[in-house]
């Protein structure tokens, strides 16, 4: 239970128990980079290095990987959160200490489950990556609904993006490199256009509290008008 | 590669609107430009007779056409020149009255004719897709090539429908990649060499599928690719995204947009194994069934004339996922495009009423009759074609629904529909019936929303026509 697999696996885990802990932006940036950074390597690690060396492809996307995960992305977020003027999230909608219980218990939950679908002792390294996948999506939710601030939110996004690329790694899904490089420049302008939004949301309405963007729904109260007449922005 | 033309011509198109015509009337000609030469070169790859050549790149499929990329491409690049063409009057009218009315600032017509030039490019490629990974790429770019589209009237309402929208669908195509990730490997156990993600490898490999994984592969599917196409309870994103946009960009989204992540399900669906068509169906019905419910209750409650449009949009992609539940997959082809058309048409004569009373709420509307006689016209009939009034296409897909499908399916799709005539009848009467308002609108506003009706009395004319042909194929084949 300690080869290299394995501790990656588990840094992954202890990064996201970490984020989901810390109120710091910058904070949980970092991690995420980490988290990219320790994808970007993942699937060298997983290759059988015994039988034969990796293939030029694989270390190209290793690279490709690292450099939008672990470097680009993170860039982009922390440029947002400049802009944004916001450093902290100061209230979050699950306190810190809860959201990290309710993390270890999506983890414990994630293994337990896995457990009980594969049978008694998994052999193969390679399989424990779907309940760290299937953990790491959730606490990617979890972050989503838990936190205010729309950056926080983006940020749950990239975490439970993570976990999907862990499942692939993991299980050495084969897509192809064009595929592969398809699915993080969508990432990527993505994480983009999300950070465009964030400084327009804080632009127009001196927050990025997106708890607080609720005005559009079905209602019928005549009081408050579910369309006002023409725009209220300047 | 007329395939690959296809997907970069308007990109190309959308290039040259950003980069060098981006001032006075350019953009706008560019747009038209480039949907007539997309619909002129779909028109030639889709000819009868024609097999365009498949587009590999080392070993992956990406890009080819069957028969329901060819309906849905054509369908799309037909609806995209409508819309382009409704856009040349429209853009400046709304931007002039836009000013006017002091709602600041609309999107610069540059960055509006690129995205939505891009937004078609990549519409075209989840159409042509051959390849799960492909399609999902494409699906995925829609959202971000038309969520810029969506805070056009730039205020705090369309930006708050901007980000649930980026962020409902970019989680709820998450989900998709992962349905996607879980097939590829549902493969693996079983076979040395793995078909990867192409379509056409999939489907000749399916009979060694573990069912385990592709039950879990299947839910993630529906529920990531359920969300882009608005089916409920993943809906949520939808009735604020369409109402906020402006009507062409609403048209082109419930019109184009649904059509593409409906074949994003339909492609799981043909390569579900035999011992699995009855789970798939199962869950397609259940989930249309509950979009269905939904939309009904919201309709009858509704004070909202575009988020009306954009619930009965929840409410055909249900119909339309009941019918492919149900085993009719050409009927469900037959509803999308009636439902497109007719919707695209909605779209655009509810951006004419806005353009002229400067209100989305139902009850400041009353005696369009009177102030827009045209618009009214065309409101009147577009809701009666939605609601499956004879001789409308959606009349005779609904009645096949009703008559193949199990009795207490068929009472509860009838009962449904029912009320959401009641009550769109009921919104649409409101608005066109009633004595003249005390301040009549602006008579340049009525003016430009009265010269604004040819694009959609086109689609009327085609969908009526449509309606009949279908009627009396199916009479003369079917029934007799």
């Amino acid at each position: 239970m300690s080869s290299l697999p394995e501790i990656i696996l588990i840094m992954f885990l202890l990064s996201s128990i970490v984020l989901v802990s810390s109120s710091r932006l910058v904070h949980c940036i970092q991690l995420v980079a980490l988290q990219g950074v320790l994808l970007g390597i993942m699937p060298l690690i997983f290759w059988d290095w015994q039988s034969s060396a990796p293939h030029g492809e694989l270390v190209f996307l290793a690279i490709v990987n690292i450099a939008v995960k672990g470097v680009a992305l993170p860039m982009l977020l922390i440029l947002a959160m400049r802009r944004a003027q916001v450093r902290r999230e100061l209230e979050p909608l699950v306190g810190y200490a809860l959201s990290q219980l309710i993390a270890m218990l999506i983890i414990a939950g994630c293994f337990a489950g896995y457990r009980h679908l594969i049978g008694a002792a998994a052999t193969n390294s390679a399989l424990l990556a779907i309940p760290v996948a299937a953990a790491t999506m959730l606490i990617g939710l979890f972050v989503i609904i838990a936190r205010r601030k729309a950056i926080t939110q983006v940020i749950g996004f990239l975490v439970f993006e993570n976990g999907i690329a862990v499942f692939a790694s993991g299980l050495m899904v084969h897509h192809g490199a064009i595929v592969e490089l398809g699915i993080l420049l969508d990432v990527f302008a993505l994480v983009f256009i999300m950070g465009i939004a964030v400084f327009k949301i804080s632009r127009e309405f001196q927050h990025i509290d997106a708890d607080r963007l609720n005005t559009l729904r079905d209602r019928r109260d005549p009081e408050s008008p579910a369309t006002p007449a023409g725009y209220t922005g300047e | 590669m007329e395939l690959v033309l296809i997907i970069l011509l308007p990109l190309l198109f959308a290039v040259l609107a950003l980069g060098l015509c981006r001032h006075g009337q350019w953009p706008l000609r560019l747009l038209q430009l480039g949907a007539v030469c997309h619909l002129l070169l779909v028109c030639y790859v889709t000819l009868p007779g024609r097999a365009p050549d498949l587009v590999s790149f080392h070993g992956i499929d990406l890009f080819g056409l069957d028969h329901v990329s060819r309906l849905l491409l054509t369908l799309t690049s037909l609806l995209f020149a409508c819309v382009a063409a409704h856009s040349a009057r429209w853009y400046p009218a709304d931007r002039l009255l836009g000013m006017k009315r002091g709602h600041g600032h609309s999107l610069r017509p540059g960055l509006f004719v690129a995205c939505m030039l891009s937004f078609l490019s990549m519409m075209s490629m989840v159409l042509v897709a051959r390849n799960l990974g492909v399609l999902w790429i494409a699906v995925e770019a829609t959202t971000l090539a038309s969520a810029p589209l969506i805070i056009f009237h730039q205020g705090p309402r369309s930006l708050e429908a901007m980000w649930k929208y980026l962020l409902i669908c970019s989680v709820g195509i998450g989900l998709a990649l992962f349905g996607t990730l879980l097939l590829a490997s549902a493969f693996t156990g079983a076979h040395e060499l793995s078909p990867g993600l192409n379509l056409s490898a999939l489907m000749a490999a399916r009979h060694e599928l573990n069912s385990t994984w592709f039950k879990a592969a299947f839910i993630f599917i529906l529920a990531g690719y359920g969300t882009k196409m608005g089916l409920a309870p993943f809906h949520t994103w939808l009735p604020d995204a369409h109402s906020e946009a402006p009507a062409t960009v609403s048209a082109l989204l419930s019109a184009a947009l649904l059509n593409c992540s409906f074949l994003g399900i339909f492609r799981f669906v043909q390569i579900a194994p035999p011992e699995l068509t009855g789970f798939c169906r199962t869950l397609l019905i259940a989930l249309g069934l509950c979009s269905l419910v939904v939309a009904a209750f919201f309709i009858i409650r509704q004070r909202d004339y575009k988020r009306m449009l954009a619930f009965s949009s929840v409410e055909h992609m249900g119909l339309a996922t009941i019918i492919l539940g149900l085993g009719m997959n050409n009927v469900a082809y037959v509803h999308l495009c009636g439902h497109s058309l007719t919707k695209m048409m909605l779209f655009l004569v509810a951006g004419n009423i806005y353009l002229t009373y400067d209100t989305r709420v139902v009850h400041d509307i009353k005696g369009m009759f009177g102030a827009i006689p045209r618009t009214a016209t065309l409101w009147v009939i577009g809701v009666l074609l939605i609601c499956g009034t004879p001789p409308s296409p959606l009349f005779i897909t609904e009645l096949l629904l009703v008559t193949q499908a199990p009795l207490w399916l068929g009472a509860t799709v009838l009962t449904l529909l029912f009320v959401v005539f009641c009550g769109m009848a009921s919104i649409c009467l409101d608005m066109v019936m009633g004595p003249r308002p005390e301040t009549p609108p602006d008579s340049e506003a009525v003016k430009a929303a009265e010269s604004l009706c040819s694009i959609p009395a086109l689609a009327v004319v085609t969908v009526l026509a449509m309606g009949t042909a279908l009627i009396f194929f199916i009479e003369s084949s079917q029934w007799v």
